[in-house]
C-alpha cells in the first residue's frame, strides 16, 4: 500500500502544473460485496477514475481504523469504505460491529478537523457494479469540489 | 480528610492481618507536600503510610493487570479509578474477585501546575487540604486560599460521578463543587485541524500518556510493532498525529476520563479531549457509558441491529 | 576580563548585535508547553529569564528526529544525500547552568575522539554558550548536591544573571569576554556584582541534598533494594531520560517510502521495554528492575568512571514530571546516605 500511495503523491505533485488534479482515493471493499461489485464494473468496462486505490479486506468488520488513519497520513484526498448490506454479511454478523466502529471513526475525524466528506462509507453488494462505479464518480466529484487535502501535518 | 484518611488505614491493615490481600496498592507521601506517589503496603504495619489528601491524583488501576494476575490485591480508588475497574473487569484483564476495592468519595484533585502559575511557591508548601470549594495551601509564609476553578484538574471539574460505582469498603462522602465548572480548552473551538498539528507538533514521544493509561494494557502496542510499521518512532507531526488519533479510536468506550494521560504530558498536550468527545457521542448515541458496572459487553464488541446508520445511502 | 551589565529594555539592541554575528539560539515560549530551543527567526520573542520550565538545550543539539540519510531512487538514478547542518556561527543564550553542563556529557560522547559525530559537531562547533541563572531557583534544583558547580562555570563562555530590571553578564573564557567585551552592554557597578555573587550563592546552595559530596559513584550499589521499590511503581514511560539534558541514547531506523530510503536517528531510552531486546528474542533486561537501575547506576557511576563527569546535573526535570513521582534526589539519599549512616551507628 505504501508504495502506492507514495507513487500516487508523486503523480499528485506532477499535476500540480496545469493538467487537471485527480483526487486520489484509498477504497477499502468487502471480499464478498463491493469487491466483486468492482470486478463487475471493470469487467463490463464502466468508467470510473483510475486514481482510485483498491484494498481489499475479507469483511467489512476487518476495517481497522488504523486503515483510515494510515490513509490520511499517507496524504489520499478521501477514503472510502464499502461492506455487504445489513443483513448480507457473509459473516452474519461482521458488517454490523464495521457500523459501530465505522461511525465512531467518522466522529473522530470530525473531532480531529478533517472534513467529514472526505470519508465515505456505503453499503454495496456483489451485483451492483452500476452503483460502485457511480460512487466512485459521485466521491471523485466531491472531493474535487473540497480540493487537494492538505494533510495531517 | 484526616478521617478518611484514618479509615483507609484501618481498612487496609484489616484486610492485610486477615490475609485476604497479599498487597495494597495505595498512594503515600510523595517527596514533595504537594505530590503524593504510588506504594505497594504487603505488611499491616505499613498501612499507615497509606495517604489521602488533594493531591492523590494518580490513577492506581494502571497497576492492576500488573498486580491482580495472580491473586487478591487491594486498591484505594476514587471513583474514576473504580471506572478504570470497571472497565478491565468487562475486558477481563482483571477478575473481579482479585481486587478489593476500597472506594473514596472524592470532590476532585488538584493540578499543581496551576497552583505555580498563581503566586504560590512550590518550595514554600508544606500541605495541601480542602476547605469547602476552595484549596488550602499552607506554606512557611501561612495559608493561601486557591479556588477550586483553579486548582481543580480538568476532568474533576466536570465529574458526574463522585461516589465508588462498584467496591468492597466504602470510605468518605462524595464532595461535588458548590459552582458549575466547565472545561475550557482555548483555540480548540476555532480551527481543529490547525489546533491538533500544533498539538502533536509538540509531542516528544515518550509515551506518557500510554503508560499511564490503565486502558492501555496491550503487551505490544501498535506504535512498537515493527511489521507492520503503523507508526514510526520519530517525532514528526504526522507520525505523532497517526499515534494519537489511532490512540483515542483504541479507547472509545473504554476511556473513563480520569485525564491522567493529559497531566503526565511534559508538553502539554490534551490528550484526553478526543476520547472525552467519542464517549459524548457514544453516550447519546449508543447510551453507552463505560464506567457503567451495568453494561455486560465492550462498546465495539456488540451491536444492535438497528444501530445508527453511517452510511450515505446515494443511488 | 570585565563583566558588564544588559539593561533589559535594551535586549533588543544586544539580539540585534548578536544576530549580525552569529545565529542566534534561544528559548522560544510555547502556548501549554515549555519553551524550547530554536534558531530565533525575527519575529520570535525569546525568553532569557530562565525562570519557566523549558525543553533541553540537547533538543537543539542532537533533534528529537534528525535524518542522517537520505537515498532516492526516483527515475532510474540514485542520489544520496547526507544532509548535514550548516556550519556556521552559533550564540546559545539562556541555557540553565545545569542543561549547559549536561552539553559536556552529551560532548564525551558525540565527539569522543574515535569518533566525532559529525550532525551534533555541525551545531556544537563554533557554539558559544551563555547559560543563565534565573532570579528565582526552581523547587526541584540539585546542582549543587551532584558536583561543585563552582567548576561548571569553564563549561559556558558566560553566565547571565537576571538581576530584576537587568542581566548582569559575566565572561567565563576568552570567546566570551571578547564578544561582551565589543557588545553594546552597560558597565557593572559594585551594586550589581554584590547581587550578582549573592545569586550565585542562591543557585549553589540551592536544594542542597544529605547526598551532597558524597561520592555517589562509590556508594551505589547494584544490589540495593531501592531498584525493586522503583521499578514496582514506574510504569515505564521515557519522559524522564527524553526530558532529561544528557541522556544520549538513540535509535536508528530506515524507512522507505515509494522511491526514497531515509534514515534516521530518533529518541530512545533505556526506560523502554524495547531497548535492549535483540533480535532473536532475548531481553538482558527483561524486567523493570535492571531498567530503572540502569538509569541511576549509569549517570551516576558509569559515566563518571568513563567520562570523568557526572551524568546528572540537577536540572529538576525528571523530579518534577515524573508520572509517579520518583525522586532521584530520594533515591539518591536513601542508597547512599542511609546505608552510610547505618554504617556509622554500628
Amino acid at each position: 500500500m505504501s508504495e502506492e500511495t507514495t507513487v500516487l503523491a508523486e503523480e499528485k505533485d506532477q499535476s500540480a502544473e496545469p493538467q487537471k488534479w485527480q483526487p486520489s482515493i484509498l477504497a477499502i471493499l468487502c471480499n464478498w460485496c463491493s469487491y466483486a461489485g468492482a470486478d463487475l464494473a471493470g469487467s463490463a468496462r464502466m468508467q470510473y477514475p483510475e486514481t482510485v486505490r483498491i484494498v481489499r479486506v475479507p469483511c467489512s468488520g476487518r476495517t481497522d481504523p488504523m486503515f483510515v488513519l494510515k490513509g490520511f497520513q499517507r496524504g489520499f484526498d478521501g477514503v472510502m469504505v464499502l461492506g455487504c448490506h445489513p443483513g448480507d454479511c457473509h459473516y452474519a454478523k461482521g458488517n454490523y460491529y464495521a457500523r459501530r466502529r465505522i461511525a465512531l471513526t467518522q466522529d473522530l475525524l470530525k473531532s480531529l478537523g478533517i472534513a467529514p466528506e472526505r470519508f465515505h462509507f456505503e453499503w454495496v453488494s456483489a451485483s451492483e457494479g452500476n452503483r460502485f462505479a457511480a460512487l466512485i464518480n459521485e466521491f471523485t466529484h466531491k472531493l474535487e469540489e473540497l480540493g487537494p487535502f492538505d494533510g495531517v501535518a | 480528610m484526616a478521617e478518611i484518611q484514618d479509615k483507609i488505614r484501618e481498612e487496609a491493615k484489616k484486610a492485610l492481618e486477615s490475609g485476604e490481600v497479599g498487597v495494597v496498592i495505595g498512594w503515600g507521601a510523595g517527596s514533595v507536600p504537594f505530590k503524593t506517589t504510588p506504594v505497594f503496603i504487603d505488611k499491616p504495619q505499613d498501612a499507615d503510610k497509606l495517604v489521602w489528601n488533594p493531591a492523590c491524583t494518580n490513577n492506581l488501576a494502571v497497576y492492576l493487570t500488573r498486580w491482580a494476575r495472580d491473586g487478591k490485591v487491594g486498591i484505594v480508588a476514587k471513583p474514576c479509578d473504580i471506572r478504570s475497574i470497571v472497565t478491565l473487569i468487562r475486558e477481563k484483564q482483571v477478575k473481579r474477585e482479585n481486587v478489593f476495592i476500597i472506594g473514596l468519595g472524592c470532590g476532585g484533585v488538584v493540578d499543581t501546575g496551576l497552583m505555580e502559575a498563581g503566586d504560590v511557591r512550590m518550595r514554600e508548601i508544606t500541605s495541601l487540604q480542602w476547605d469547602g470549594d476552595d484549596l488550602m495551601v499552607t506554606t512557611e509564609a501561612g495559608a493561601v486560599k486557591v479556588p477550586a476553578a483553579q486548582a481543580l484538574r480538568e476532568q474533576c471539574k466536570v465529574c458526574h460521578d463522585r461516589s465508588p460505582a462498584i467496591s468492597d469498603v466504602s470510605v468518605g462522602d462524595a464532595v461535588a463543587p458548590s459552582e458549575d465548572l466547565k472545561i475550557e480548552i482555548p483555540g480548540l473551538s476555532e480551527d481543529r485541524q490547525k489546533y491538533w498539528q500544533e498539538q502533536f507538533a509538540k509531542c516528544i514521544r515518550c509515551y506518557a500518556c500510554r503508560q499511564v493509561c490503565p486502558a492501555c494494557y496491550c503487551e505490544t502496542c501498535f506504535c512498537d510493532r515493527i511489521e507492520p510499521k503503523w507508526t514510526a518512532k520519530k517525532a514528526t507531526t504526522d507520525e505523532a498525529w497517526m499515534f494519537h488519533a489511532t490512540r483515542a479510536m483504541h479507547l472509545v468506550g473504554r476511556c473513563i476520563g480520569c485525564g491522567e494521560c493529559e497531566r503526565v504530558c511534559p508538553v502539554g498536550i490534551p490528550a484526553v479531549e478526543l476520547a472525552r468527545e467519542l464517549n459524548a457521542v457514544a453516550k447519546e448515541r449508543y447510551d453507552f457509558e463505560p464506567g457503567d458496572p451495568e453494561a455486560e459487553k465492550p462498546l465495539l464488541g456488540a451491536y444492535k441491529e438497528n444501530d445508527v446508520d453511517p452510511a450515505h445511502h446515494s443511488e | 576580563m570585565k563583566d558588564r551589565v544588559l539593561l533589559k529594555d535594551k535586549t533588543g539592541d544586544f539580539l540585534g548585535f548578536l544576530a549580525e554575528r552569529f545565529e542566534i539560539v534561544a528559548p522560544v515560549e510555547r502556548a501549554d508547553a515549555p519553551a524550547e530551543f530554536k534558531e530565533l527567526a525575527e519575529s520570535d520573542v525569546p525568553a532569557l529569564d530562565g525562570s519557566k520550565p523549558m525543553m533541553t538545550p540537547k533538543d537543539y543539539l542532537l533533534p528529537r528526529h534528525e535524518v542522517l540519510v537520505k537515498i532516492d531512487m526516483a527515475g532510474g538514478e540514485t542520489k544520496v544525500e547526507t544532509p548535514l547542518p550548516e556550519e556556521k556561527p552559533r550564540v546559545m543564550l539562556c541555557a540553565w547552568l545545569a542543561d549547559a553542563q549536561a552539553i559536556q556529557v552529551l560532548d564525551r560522547v558525540f565527539l569522543d575522539r574515535k569518533f566525532v559525530d559529525p550532525y551534533y559537531s555541525c551545531r556544537r562547533e563554533n557554539l558559544v554558550l551563555f547559560a543563565v541563572i534565573p532570579a528565582e531557583m526552581r523547587w526541584s534544583w540539585f546542582s549543587g548536591s551532584v558536583d561543585d558547580v563552582e567548576t561548571w562555570k569553564s563549561s559556558v563562555d558566560g553566565l547571565m544573571y537576571d538581576l530584576g530590571d537587568r542581566f548582569y553578564i559575566e565572561s567565563t573564557s576568552e570567546k566570551g569576554a571578547e564578544l561582551i567585551a565589543s557588545a553594546p552592554l552597560s558597565e557593572a557597578s559594585e551594586t550589581d556584582t554584590a547581587a550578582k555573587n549573592k545569586l550565585w550563592d542562591a543557585f549553589k546552595n540551592t536544594g542542597l541534598q544529605p547526598f551532597a559530596g558524597k561520592a555517589l559513584y562509590e556508594n551505589l550499589a547494584w544490589d540495593d533494594p531501592i531498584w525493586e521499590e522503583m521499578a514496582q511503581k514506574c510504569i515505564a514511560c521515557g519522559m524522564c531520560s527524553f526530558m532529561c539534558p544528557s541522556c544520549s541514547c538513540f535509535d536508528i531506523q530506515d524507512e522507505t517510502c515509494g522511491h526514497c530510503v531515509e534514515r534516521y536517528r530518533c529518541r530512545d531510552t533505556c526506560q523502554f521495554e524495547d531497548f535492549t531486546l535483540m533480535g532473536h528474542g532475548h531481553n538482558p533486561r527483561a524486567t523493570q528492575l535492571p531498567r530503572s537501575r540502569q538509569r541511576l547506576l549509569h549517570k551516576f557511576k558509569y559515566q563518571h568512571e568513563q567520562f570523568g563527569v557526572v551524568g546528572c546535573t540537577g536540572c529538576g526535570r525528571c523530579v518534577e514530571l515524573c508520572p509517579v513521582n520518583i525522586d532521584i534526589r530520594e533515591a539518591l539519599n536513601r542508597t547512599c546516605v542511609e546505608p552510610m549512616e547505618q554504617k556509622a551507628e554500628a
